[in-house]
């Protein structure tokens, strides 16, 4: 048997009859004629506008320009995993104080997650590249971006990571207290491992988010892809087909990130089923 | 067929079904007759193909050749026909399959209302009466998540007496259940038998076959081996299969 | 700059860009709603051209980041000799990328409902239509509403992005850098934007907590 999910594209119609065959082999040749037609138009229109001329695409045969793009994605690499590290560390914090017994340091908690998932990032951002050179801190653009990024995921984070405590088994908690561990020494021994393990998958799909935001990375003139799109527009006068590639990139690289939290998750599903 | 002597059309008939899932022959050349008012049991090893045949009577399962008549008619490929012949064949499922947003009393009238366009105070008023019958009309408000196994089958069997099924078809309607609830839902399946309805009963409750069945039908691998009165059948099996089968439940 | 200060010298102009960042948080969630619905309803059709096309569609907005797409609708368009107003390129951002998390949503609601309920609903009777209409959608909605209440909260952050352009009036966020950049001492400005971003996620989720506790199944 094989392991793919079933899903309600697999049970929502019945076996169909000779009428549906019909229906459906006459629905699948006109929808291929309008996808067909769909695409003749968009080409048609690059190509009207002379957007197919070699000259736009030919940038993408050299070497030099993936280089520069490759140099970009580092960047924008390099800030998404620090971001990552500070989110999952404000996340952490947010979580244990959500998660404390005491009323006062919970609501703290809660309305500093609030606070995370309520403010978009560019206000963020905007408050590191404008507001804090106000009170005289000077920071490299990689900070102004990756502090900003990070603290607008952290929210989000420390949900995710409470929604796996919570996944862990009570049993877990009493075993261990009748060990005779100590409630410090059960959370970091006994409930947190197992609740980062149920967690990955949503961390993966938190740096999804994260990686996203850093696209705005040219506000603050930090050298992330997007940044380099722009100074290779500059240069090459290709606009067009550059930040199309650009897209291309993002989308890739974010499909991917998502097809492995899926994996992932369904992977644990599984593991715990059999 | 020893069926063709009897008189009246039978409410059930399959005429030489195959079916295949893909290399695997899961019905082989099967021929069942249920006249009205009989109780015909299905039993066999797992995977014997007894459930499928169940399911392709109100054509859950489509079938590769042979056919398919409920009361003399044809059974439609597809489209309102084939709906409007689904609602003359009532389905006890395993797991129930209770429509978990509605609360238990729209679980009964909902075919009532929907299918057969009946007035909601008559629906629901004929849905009290079911559900006192089966025991569960003190739960009529609750959501089907608030039952029991033994009560949501209950609820079940009542959602497909709503429909004045000419014959039920009841696929393992006891595997799911734990054991103390298994008595309460086929305690419901005795009383429907007595009372003339034509069944066909997929299970494992060889006691309860004993008692309801008028007839066995005994499958093996996709194709009926036996089909005998359950006296003779439990007493006298004619195939060596069949009695490594009553063997080897016997053996619990 | 105190706060009286603030709204005293900018206060016209704070008013109008609360209206416009609500007005373009719910044009975008409205059309992604019908955009979400249409695009799932190809997603399970029978059609596979339209499957396809509908897949490749949400991985395609679910994936771009809001910057990206933006920048393609304001500067690359241009150059296929399609010119949209600001508005038009920021509305159709904030509309594109939540109609495809829209679809992913509804796609999981609608697989919360089992199998065997779809086959419950075929055997007592009912049409392709009847079982849509009385056990998917139904089912379907009412699992939707929580993450449905996320991502209208989502697409308002995602309405920010209309700050990296000139848009006229100016929303929340790109009031706070025009303040910055006009007076000094602006820090005011983001605690005002904050607290009213902040403010309205937590009265939507709130609303859609409510929603979700009166529709909620159990199972």
């Amino acid at each position: 048997m094989n392991n793919k999910n079933i899903t309600i594209r697999d049970y929502l119609y019945e076996a169909p009859g000779p009428k549906t065959k019909r229906y459906i082999t006459i629905g699948t040749v006109l929808s291929l004629i309008c996808v067909a037609w769909l695409i003749y138009v968009i080409i048609r229109l690059f190509y009207e506008n002379g957007q197919l001329d070699a000259k736009y695409w030919s940038i993408f045969t050299r070497a030099t320009t993936w280089r520069f793009f490759g140099k970009g994605l580092l960047g924008t690499l390099e800030v998404s995993l620090a971001a990552m590290l500070v989110t999952f560390s404000l996340g952490m914090i947010m979580m244990i104080g959500r998660i404390n017994r005491n009323k006062v340091i919970s609501t703290i908690a809660t309305v500093f997650i609030e606070l995370s998932r309520g403010i978009p990032t560019l206000l963020f951002i905007y408050f590191f590249f404008l507001a804090v050179p106000q009170f005289g801190l000077k920071l490299p653009a990689f900070w102004k971006i990756t502090l900003p990024v990070a603290i607008s995921a952290a929210g989000v984070t420390a949900e995710t990571l409470r929604s796996g405590v919570n996944a862990v088994p009570k049993g877990q908690r009493e075993a261990a207290i009748s060990l005779g561990m100590r409630d410090h020494t059960v959370f970091l021994k006994i409930i947190f491992p197992q609740a980062f393990r149920i967690v990955i998958p949503g961390l993966i799909s938190e740096l999804v988010i994260v990686l996203k935001d850093t696209t705005f990375a040219y506000v603050v003139s930090y050298a992330d892809l997007m940044q380099n799109a722009r100074v290779m527009i500059s240069n090459y006068d290709a606009l067009l087909s550059v930040y199309l590639v650009v897209a291309v990139i993002y989308i890739l690289i974010n499909y991917g990130l998502n097809k492995l939290s899926v994996y992932l998750a369904n992977r644990r599903k599984r593991l715990q089923a059999g | 067929m020893a069926q063709a002597t009897q008189a009246g059309t039978p409410v059930i008939e399959l005429r030489h079904v195959d079916k295949h899932y893909g290399q695997l022959h899961v019905l082989k050349d099967i021929n069942l007759s249920v006249k009205k008012g009989e109780v015909v049991v299905i039993i066999g090893p797992s995977g014997s193909g007894k459930s499928t045949l169940c399911r392709t009577i109100n054509r859950l399962e489509t079938i590769d050749s042979g056919e398919i008549l409920i009361d003399g008619q044809p059974l439609p490929k597809e489209g309102r026909k084939l709906a409007e012949l689904r609602a003359q064949v009532g389905m006890v499922f395993q797991q129930f399959n209770l429509f978990a947003h509605k609360t238990i009393l729209d679980n009964v009238t909902i075919g009532p209302r929907e299918v057969l366009k009946k007035s909601k105070a008559e629906a629901e008023q004929e849905a009290m009466q079911l559900l006192k019958r089966v025991g569960v009309d003190s739960q009529a408000s609750k959501v089907p998540a608030q039952l029991s196994g033994g009560q949501q089958q209950r609820v079940a069997i009542a959602r497909s007496l709503a429909m004045h099924p000419k014959a039920m078809l009841f696929d393992e309607p006891t595997s799911a259940l734990d054991p103390e609830m298994i008595g309460e839902v086929l305690a419901v399946m005795t009383e429907l038998a007595s009372e003339g309805m034509t069944m066909v009963i997929v299970t494992h409750e060889m006691n309860f076959a004993k008692r309801v069945a008028d007839r066995i039908i005994f499958m093996d691998a996709g194709a009926i081996l036996e089909e005998n009165t359950p006296e003779e059948f439990f007493t006298n099996p004619a195939t060596q299969r069949a009695r490594d089968f009553l063997e080897s439940i016997q053996a619990h | 700059m105190s706060i009286s200060e603030l709204l005293s010298q900018f206060g016209d102009k704070y008013l109008l860009a609360l209206i416009t960042t609500y007005k373009l948080t719910i044009c975008s969630f409205g059309l992604a709603l019908i955009i979400g619905v249409i695009i799932t309803v190809m997603r399970i059709s029978p059609i596979t051209p339209l499957k396809v096309v509908a897949d490749l569609y949400v991985q395609i907005f679910r994936n771009i980041p809001g910057a990206s797409l933006l920048i393609v609708l304001v500067y690359a368009l241009p150059y296929l000799n399609i010119v949209l107003s600001y508005y038009t390129c920021v509305l159709t951002a904030t509309t594109l990328i939540p109609s495809a998390f829209c679809s992913e949503y509804l796609m999981s609601g609608m697989n919360t409902i089992s199998p065997g309920q779809i086959e419950a609903s075929r055997s007592i009777g009912m049409t392709f239509m009847q079982t849509i209409r009385n056990v998917v959608l139904p089912q379907a909605i009412r699992s939707s509403v929580l993450p449905l209440t996320n991502l209208m909260v989502s697409t308002m952050l995602t309405t920010a992005i209309a700050s990296q352009v000139p848009l006229n009036p100016m929303e929340l966020t790109g009031i706070v850098s025009y303040i910055n950049t006009h007076a000094v001492g602006g820090i005011t400005a983001f605690v005002i934007s904050a607290f009213l971003y902040c403010g309205t996620a937590v009265i939507i989720g709130q609303v859609g907590n409510l929603i979700d506790r009166k529709v909620r199944i159990l199972r």
